[in-house]
């Protein structure tokens, strides 16, 4: 009617209570936008009013009644028409009949579970929005309004952490330990890397962040893998016996909880990915998952550098007592269990160059940009020389002679994975 | 790009390197004024993110060391301007929330440890409570630059920074402001990783290279040094916290890194940086330390700067330290500094068996000084150096197979310091022959070497005029000369060099003149001592070294007869001493020589007749005799004859002591040898002389001699004038009776009447008539120059006569 120019039309404010006490959160939107929206935690109350004004003040809006939804969906972007409602609750507000004039409906979605965190991925988002509906006969007037959701988890404060000793045979062996497998969205990976055997010259070290989400199920699966951060921690050829420090903070990019198989739907999972880069732009690269999680904001310790978190730097010998008393520990979390990546990972192919142009990896965006300041400055001009990407999996070495008993008994694998960890040029190399 | 750039590196590396070195200093500049720009505006995000750019060029691996450290100062420099805005902001209480986290999001390690530098240092300076926990922090994170150029130079400025700040006391009033061990701890941590990185440069690239390298290392080098530096200045650092964590500390990163250029350098170090009492301290372990070095270290130069070191110490405070060393049991023992250090020295010694000789030699050179400066009391300890170099050159004849040091090699060098050191440091011989092991040393020297010692050895008693006064001592210093003193088994064959063979022999006999005592007794006892040793010589040397004993034994004869008063048996004595000068000239005469004993016979004469004890008429016959018939027997050339038969006479001529007896034969033989001359002018001279062995003078208030024979003086000028006119040649003829003319005056005034004045005028007339008959010439003018002063004597004579003898009455000269 509207669209002739006469008849009744009507706008739909959704208003929500303590809008202006209420935390908002910036979300990615699916045009790569960010948005402030509304935060709500699982079993929080949705309560608000939805406001319908008319446009011609003195006649009537007939309707066939207004309600109110609050729906969870997922949304697959290759399968944009189908939308995966996980939630889908609905308030009538008021019965059919006519609308005289401008009216106030309050509603409530009384604690209401919300199982996900919003999320908006290459392949897939997840949102929640709740959705006002003037029912018509021939067309609804709707309004949409999204929030933000965040799903909080605690863990306890010991956790165990990530113990590892890999290598290639006669050529690398390292050992690498990060402080924990699970760290909150604010925390601080702590580690380091002993060498054990070094054949190689190596160029400088990386630990990156990358995030795999993966889409769909069976044949339909799709995997996109981003790296969201790249942090160099070592510059330079080590010797044996060398420890190198790793302390990465994580607050300042751009990250999401770990997400796994959502609604059958999605998973999002995070991976470090600690890579050595020889002399000859040879990488070799050992992941190791994580799990993320978000931090209730009041628990959070702040983190002052008067504290700066270090692993003790023991010599030798005390890491090797760590490593064989904390055997259990280590063989937990060793993935010894073949992971879906692992398993891409063995798929031997010739190890040859190969050039590729992909997306740029290194494209991030961050809350606050000093940080991608600092941290975007130069890593990437190093990427460049990238001609050759042969990559290794480094498996966990045969039993050292120091260690009681073999740390695990994975074999070795060489890989070559070439959509992976495809540094981009990026940046302008100082030429 | 980057290939490219090394290409052309290569090509031409000094260009290339300073077009990299500016382009880089450009960005710099650019990013240093940006960075300002920004923190005027209080932009500091902005300002760090060019700071991080500017930090950026920090990562080149394309310039040289020293390049690469001039782009180092001009970033550092500009990084002064941020620490110095954060320094001011936070003081004005105007802090960002952690910033100190913040610049460690910066994704490339060495702009973000640079950064993190900066933050830290100011955070230190504005909150001491955090001083301990980021020092540790820094150092520890440090770690992750492994490139040995960007590490070194990231660590230095770490260094650098934090240089004011260092917690330098033993009890901090909060334990997070931390101690002077949490100083040391993080100093040396530093150290270490410091000493690891530049030993690691060594190991990377070509070895082709390695000249290159060495040398980009040793500029490299003082990084390292610095944090040494910084440990010393700790000042509240004790001995005893040194000895506990310092020193160790330092040693153990020295020792394992098994590089020698690490080593040799940052033990010198060591040495330099901390004070003396430090070291004093801590000697044995030090030098334990150094045992244990590398081969390669020229271990040599470290223990010689330290020995140096402590010796000008010990001499500074003259010798009052307090030395003392833990024992293994846990107790503390006073040492000498010498006794530590010999002990350790021969353990090093021993232990390193590739240590070249010379530096062993050197080694004890150094203890030597160290004996010398610091126990200058101990002359065993001087001994003990002595031995064990001994011990050493043994050992290096029984590798090399010979039995000397072959001249102008390393050891040899280093034994002649070691021998002349104490030669120049006590300057006196004496000394010397007190050390057991002196001489034997010497011995290892080859023939030239030890000839070189002995001339110095010489020449340093000439100069400072010092006396050998007893028979041992004169042993002993012959001893040190043995080289001087006879042959040797490894002498040259040839007398090659006879000049300066002369000259050392020259030098010898001068010193035997120092042969002296005070006493007589011994003198004589010195003097034999010295015959029996010298007379090994052989007739080469003792031709020198013999008149200086027979002179002696002369000179002492005529003390014992101012002793005659004194000692009652002087006469005795006398007989003895000229016994052995008799037996002395023998020698001389048995080794083929003639001329040098007959003078030492008629010297001996002379002597003899002077001193006149008992028997001495005799003795002088004997010694005149004996001179005589070397005259007789041995000398055979004219001129030598005519010089000698000169000599007998003049001798003669003094000696009063002979009776008749003696006399007779002697004036007899003497006139006869003289006739006997070969050539007439030799005659005529010759026999003109005899006319003295006739005729004695009165002079000095001698009495008349009972002897004297006036017609027999009168009948010898007579026969040589007739000789004289035998010659040919009228120049020789007027000559001699020119000299016989002469002759007559002087005999004539001495008293002898039977030369009269008309004699005399006979002789003038001939002379006259002969120059007459000659050609002018020099030779000629000479000659009536000489016979005019004659005639102008006797005119004198005949003016104003001499009362006392006889006078010209009747002769007139026209």
């Amino acid at each position: 009617m509207s669209f002739f120019g006469f008849g009744q039309t009507a706008d739909i404010e959704i208003v929500f209570d303590d809008a202006d006490k209420r935390k908002v959160a910036e979300v990615k939107t699916d045009d790569g936008k960010k948005e402030k929206l509304l935060l709500y935690y699982d079993g929080e109350t949705v309560s608000g009013k939805v406001n319908v004004t008319l446009r011609k003040p003195g006649s009537k809006l007939e309707h066939q009644g207004i309600k109110v939804e609050l729906i969870g969906q997922i949304e697959l972007f290759y399968d944009r028409g189908n939308h995966h409602e996980f939630i889908s609750l609905v308030k009538e507000l008021a019965r059919p009949g006519d609308l005289l004039q401008h009216t106030s409906y309050p509603f409530e979605f009384a604690n209401v579970e919300k199982p996900y965190e919003v999320y908006t991925g290459s392949n897939v988002r997840l949102r929640y929005f709740l959705r006002a509906t003037i029912v018509r006969r021939l067309t609804d007037i709707t309004k949409e309004v999204d929030i933000a959701v965040h799903t909080l988890c605690s863990y306890p404060d010991v956790l165990n952490s990530i113990k590892m000793e890999v290598g290639i045979e006669d050529c690398l062996h390292i050992e690498f330990e990060y402080n924990k497998s699970k760290y909150h969205l604010k925390d601080v990976i702590v580690g380091k890397i002993y060498f054990l055997l070094v054949r190689i010259k190596i160029k400088h070290m990386e630990i990156s962040i990358i995030k795999r989400e993966t889409t769909g199920s069976g044949p339909n699966t799709f995997t996109e893998n981003e790296t969201v951060a790249k942090y160099e921690i070592m510059d330079g050829a080590p010797v044996r016996g060398e420890s190198i420090p790793i302390r990465v903070f994580l607050a300042g990019y751009d990250l999401t909880p770990t997400m796994r198989d959502i609604n059958n739907k999605f998973s999002v999972r995070y991976y470090l990915n600690l890579v050595l880069m020889d002399t000859e732009d040879r990488r070799y690269f050992k992941q190791q998952e994580v799990i993320l999680w978000r931090k209730s904001d009041k628990s959070r310790l702040p983190l002052h550098p008067h504290h700066p978190q270090t692993v003790s730097y023991q010599g030798h010998q005390s890491l090797r007592k760590q490593s064989v008393s904390s055997d259990d520990n280590s063989a937990r979390a060793t993935p010894s269990n073949p992971d879906p990546e692992n398993v891409m990972q063995r798929s031997v192919s010739p190890s040859m160059p190969e050039k590729q142009n992909g997306p740029l990896q290194m494209e991030r965006e961050k809350p606050e940009a000093f940080i991608d300041k600092l941290a975007g400055a130069h890593i990437n001009e190093n990427d460049t020389n990238d001609t050759s990407d042969e990559i290794e999996e480094p498996k966990p070495v045969e039993k050292l002679p120091v260690v009681d008993k073999p740390l695990i008994a994975e074999k070795p694998q060489i890989a070559e994975k070439p959509t992976l960890n495809r540094p981009e040029p990026a940046g302008s190399p100082n030429q | 790009m980057k290939v490219l750039a090394q290409m052309t590196n290569q090509v031409s590396p000094v260009e290339e390197q300073e077009k990299l070195l500016e382009e880089a200093l450009n960005i710099v500049k650019v990013q240093a004024f940006q960075m300002k720009r920004c923190l005027d505006k209080s932009k500091l995000m902005d300002a760090l993110k060019h700071a991080s750019t500017m930090l950026g060029e920090l990562r080149t691996s394309l310039l040289s060391p020293k390049s690469y450290y001039e782009l180092y100062m001009a970033i550092t420099d500009e990084l002064r301007h941020l620490e110095l805005y954060l320094l001011e902001e936070f003081q004005k209480g105007r802090k960002v929330a952690d910033l100190y986290e913040l610049v460690q999001y910066a994704g490339n390690i060495v702009p973000r440890l640079y950064l993190l530098i900066t933050v830290g240092l100011v955070y230190i300076k504005t909150n001491t409570n955090l001083r301990r926990d980021l020092l540790k922090d820094l150092v520890e994170m440090c770690r992750g630059v492994q490139h040995p150029l960007r590490g070194l130079f990231l660590r230095n400025y770490l260094l650098q920074c934090t240089r004011n700040v260092l917690p330098d006391t033993h009890e901090a009033p909060n334990e997070n402001e931390g101690t002077v061990r949490d100083a040391v701890d993080f100093v040396l941590m530093n150290f270490a990783e410091m000493n690891k990185l530049w030993v690691r440069m060594q190991h990377q690239g070509h070895s082709r290279d390695k000249e290159r390298r060495e040398r980009e290392r040793s500029e490299l080098r003082i990084l390292v040094g610095t944090n040494l530096v910084r440990l010393s200045q700790l000042e509240s650092v004790t001995v005893e916290d040194y000895r506990r964590m310092v020193l160790p500390g330092i040693l153990e990163q020295v020792v394992s890194c098994r590089d020698a250029i690490a080593q040799e350098y940052l033990m010198e170090c060591i040495i330099q940086v901390f004070p003396d009492e430090f070291h004093l301290a801590n000697l044995q372990p030090f030098l334990k330390s150094c045992a244990e070095l590398q081969p390669g270290v020229n271990i040599k130069n470290i223990i010689i700067a330290l020995i140096e070191r402590l010796a000008s110490y010990s001499q500074r405070n003259e010798g009052n330290m307090n030395l003392s060393v833990v024992l293994e049991d846990g107790q503390e023992q006073e040492v000498q500094l010498f006794e530590v250090f010999s002990d350790q020295v021969a353990a090093i010694t021993q232990s390193r068996v590739d240590m070249p000789q010379e530096d062993m030699l050197s080694l004890q050179l150094a203890l030597l000084k160290l004996a010398q400066r610091c126990h200058p009391d101990k002359l065993n300890y001087v001994d003990r150096v002595l031995a064990h170099t001994d011990k050493i050159c043994t050992d290096i004849h029984q590798s090399s197979g010979q039995s000397t040091l072959e001249h102008h090699t390393p050891v040899f060098k280093e034994l002649m310091k070691i021998i002349k050191l104490p030669c120049d440091h006590y300057k006196n011989i004496l000394v010397l022959i007190k050390l057991s092991n002196y001489a034997p040393l010497i011995r290892h020297l080859s023939y030239q070497g030890r000839v070189m010692i002995a001339v110095h050895l010489i020449n340093d008693v000439l100069e400072t005029n010092t006396a050998i006064s007893t028979p041992q001592d004169v042993e002993a210093v012959l001893g040190l000369l043995d080289v001087l003193v006879k042959d040797q088994p490894d002498q040259p064959p040839s007398e090659s060099d006879v000049e300066d063979f002369v000259e050392e022999q020259g030098l010898l006999a001068r010193l035997i003149h120092h042969f002296k005592s005070d006493s007589a007794d011994q003198q004589y006892l010195i003097t034999s001592t010295a015959r029996k040793i010298l007379q090994g010589g052989g007739a080469r040397r003792i031709q020198h070294t013999f008149p200086p004993l027979v002179f002696h034994a002369y000179r002492l004869a005529f003390v014992y007869k101012d002793l005659k008063d004194q000692d009652e048996m002087w006469e005795k004595k006398c007989q003895k001493i000229f016994q052995f000068c008799h037996q002395t000239i023998t020698m001389l005469v048995k080794a083929e020589l003639a001329e040098l004993p007959l003078r030492l016979y008629l010297q001996g004469a002379l002597a003899i007749s002077e001193i006149g004890f008992a028997n001495h008429e005799t003795i002088a016959y004997e010694f005149l005799s004996q001179a005589f018939s070397l005259y007789e027997d041995e000398i055979s050339d004219s001129k030598a004859q005519l010089a000698a038969i000169t000599l007998i006479i003049a001798t003669f001529e003094q000696i009063n002591c002979f009776g008749a007896e003696n006399a007779e034969p002697m004036r007899t033989q003497c006139a006869l040898a003289a006739s006997k001359l070969l050539k007439k002018p030799d005659q005529s001279r010759a026999v003109a002389l005899c006319s003295h062995l006739f005729w004695k003078g009165t002079r000095d208030g001698r009495p008349v001699w009972a002897l004297n024979d006036a017609s027999r003086a009168l009948d010898c000028l007579k026969k040589a004038a007739r000789v004289a006119q035998q010659c040919m040649d009228g120049g020789v003829q007027a000559q001699l009776l020119a000299e016989l003319l002469g002759r007559y005056a002087l005999l004539r005034e001495r008293g002898n009447q039977s030369l009269t004045p008309s004699l005399i005028d006979a002789i003038i007339q001939k002379i006259r008539e002969e120059l007459a008959n000659l050609d002018q010439s020099e030779e000629v003018e000479q000659i009536t120059k000489h016979f005019h002063n004659t005639l102008q004597h006797l005119k004198n004579r005949i003016e104003s006569p001499d009362p006392e003898s006889l006078g010209y009455e009747g002769l007139t000269l026209s």
